[in-house]
């Protein structure tokens, strides 16, 4: 049996009197895209930052390689070498060009000379189109723009899984579908991923497991298909029929008499 | 008693002018760069979760912006003596005052500029593995330190003109070499007018310098870089 890249045991994370995470469990398998999704506040984006230990989970372990991350010996930087994240705000480096972006981090922790990192950083930003951009600043970037630059940054490090955090929530809509367009790429060429979105088509489409959150803890998780098709879980239910609204009344090509259930599902990007 | 006024005054004390002109560029040369690199010290101390370390550096920030400049540097040439810490030369004094002093404002102005730094540009470094100071040497203070140049503009130019209250303690700076000049001839007005132009060529050569910096390094894309 192959062993999962990351596992997740009991996790629990609270923000004072406020428990956003109430005992979360789940693995990632190497190769496989995992989308998160729920209501705003269900915490998502928590569960994303304590598998990087961006927040500090009070309780559960986090287990990254057969190792427990939490422990006090472990090297977080090392880990997070080869755990990269894509932001919902991009977060380039606002005074480094694209491929300063990309490179500095080979140059700071892998200790690469300066010319074998802004080879990699070119090469990173072929892979997401935007090699001629590798001199623009990202002020100069649109924000589809900065976020493939945000995901080169992250490729570019060669990670074992790379998070998601809303990568398009901060994206004009005419925006996300180049930067889900690189994401599907990244994922058909074998990245695992661990993608909290409120992208439904992309969650529907690429998504070998979706996890559906609800008030902290895991609500339902099943295939695509199990979550988008037969959702179980009532809560599931409701939150798919909300979303589906608003996407209905974003896009008025989608019937209004859709609900989740059947097998006629046509909605989403194609 | 009125006296016709005498600009030739000028040419025959300028070499004594430039004295004191040397003088001054010392001490507010050497003054803010001390107070520049103490200013990034306490202004780190300021934003340390330590309560130790952020009450020391409070402390220090709010006493010597809290209190006149003229006070520190009696305090520090008079002052210390009675305690058995001897300053002998009141040029280093002088120094001293200053650039204690100056920190404590840099420091300020060094914390407004890394707090100006949205605290996902940390994150994004750390989650890439650098470790805290490198986040903090390679992403936050080079953008902080941008964004902080105008009130540092400000700075500067106020210590070169504060430099000025170090003749109190006889640094024979340009104030004091002006006072003696014009106490010596009686020609005042050429006298001092003189010296206000010659801090005015320092402080609007500072500004002009900092000015092209400022431009140099804006960040293009951003607010305040060419392309608008």
């Amino acid at each position: 049996m192959t062993e999962p890249i990351l596992e997740i045991i009991d996790l629990k994370k609270s923000f004072g009197d406020n428990h956003v995470l109430r005992g979360i469990s789940m693995k990632v398998m190497p190769k496989e895209v995992i989308t998160i999704i729920g209501p705003s506040g269900s915490g998502k984006s928590t569960l994303l930052r304590c598998m990087n230990l961006l927040n500090q989970p009070d309780s559960g372990k986090v287990i990254f390689l057969g190792h427990n991350i939490t422990d006090q010996d472990i090297d977080i930087n090392a880990v997070r070498t080869q755990m990269n994240m894509v932001f919902q705000c991009f977060n380039l480096f606002m005074h480094l060009t694209a491929k300063r972006n990309v490179a500095v981090a080979l140059i700071k922790v892998k200790k690469m000379k300066k010319a074998e990192a802004e080879g990699i950083a070119l090469k990173a930003l072929e892979q997401v189109g935007l090699r001629d951009k590798a001199d623009a600043f990202p002020g100069e970037l649109s924000g589809g723009q900065q976020q493939r630059v945000a995901i080169a940054r992250a490729l570019a490090m060669q990670p074992k899984v790379i998070l998601f955090d809303e990568p398009t929530s901060a994206l004009d809509p005419e925006l996300i579908g180049e930067v889900l367009d690189v994401m599907k790429k990244l994922a058909m060429s074998g990245m695992t991923m661990v993608v909290v979105t409120h992208e439904m088509g992309f969650a529907r489409e690429m998504a070998d497991k979706v996890i559906f959150m609800d008030q902290g803890v895991i609500a339902e998780e099943g295939t695509a298909e199990e979550i988008f098709v037969n959702p179980k879980n009532p809560r599931t239910k409701v939150f798919l029929k909300r979303i589906l609204k608003e996407v209905d009344a974003m896009d008025p090509g989608i019937p209004s008499d859709f609900v989740p259930n059947g097998d006629s599902v046509q909605w989403g990007k194609p | 008693m009125v006296m016709t006024i005498d600009w030739t005054i000028i040419s025959e004390y300028f070499p004594i002018f430039m004295k004191g002109l040397q003088t001054t560029l010392l001490i507010s040369v050497i003054s803010i760069a001390l107070g520049f690199v103490g200013g990034i010290l306490i202004g780190m101390c300021r934003i340390s979760r330590n309560p130790l370390v952020y009450g020391a550096s409070t402390v220090y920030v709010e006493a010597f912006r809290g209190t006149p400049l003229l006070i520190q540097i009696f305090l520090i040439y008079l002052g210390l003596p009675q305690i058995g810490i001897y300053v002998d030369s009141p040029l280093v004094a002088g120094l001293i005052a200053l650039s204690l002093n100056s920190a404590a404002y840099q420091s300020e102005i060094f914390r407004g500029g890394v707090q100006s730094i949205s605290v996902g540009q940390i994150e994004a470094a750390r989650s890439l593995g650098l470790t805290y100071n490198q986040a903090l040497f390679n992403v936050v203070i080079p953008q902080a330190l941008r964004n902080a140049l105008p009130p540092y503009t400000n700075e500067f130019i106020t210590m070169i003109k504060d430099s000025s209250l170090v003749m109190t303690i006889g640094v024979l700076e340009l104030t004091l070499r002006g006072k003696l000049i014009s106490a010596t001839t009686g020609q005042s007005i050429p006298v001092l007018l003189f010296v206000a132009i010659l801090y005015f060529v320092m402080t609007f050569s500072t500004s002009r310098i900092l000015r092209y910096v400022e431009r140099r390094f804006a960040i293009p894309g951003m607010m305040g870089s060419d392309s608008k």
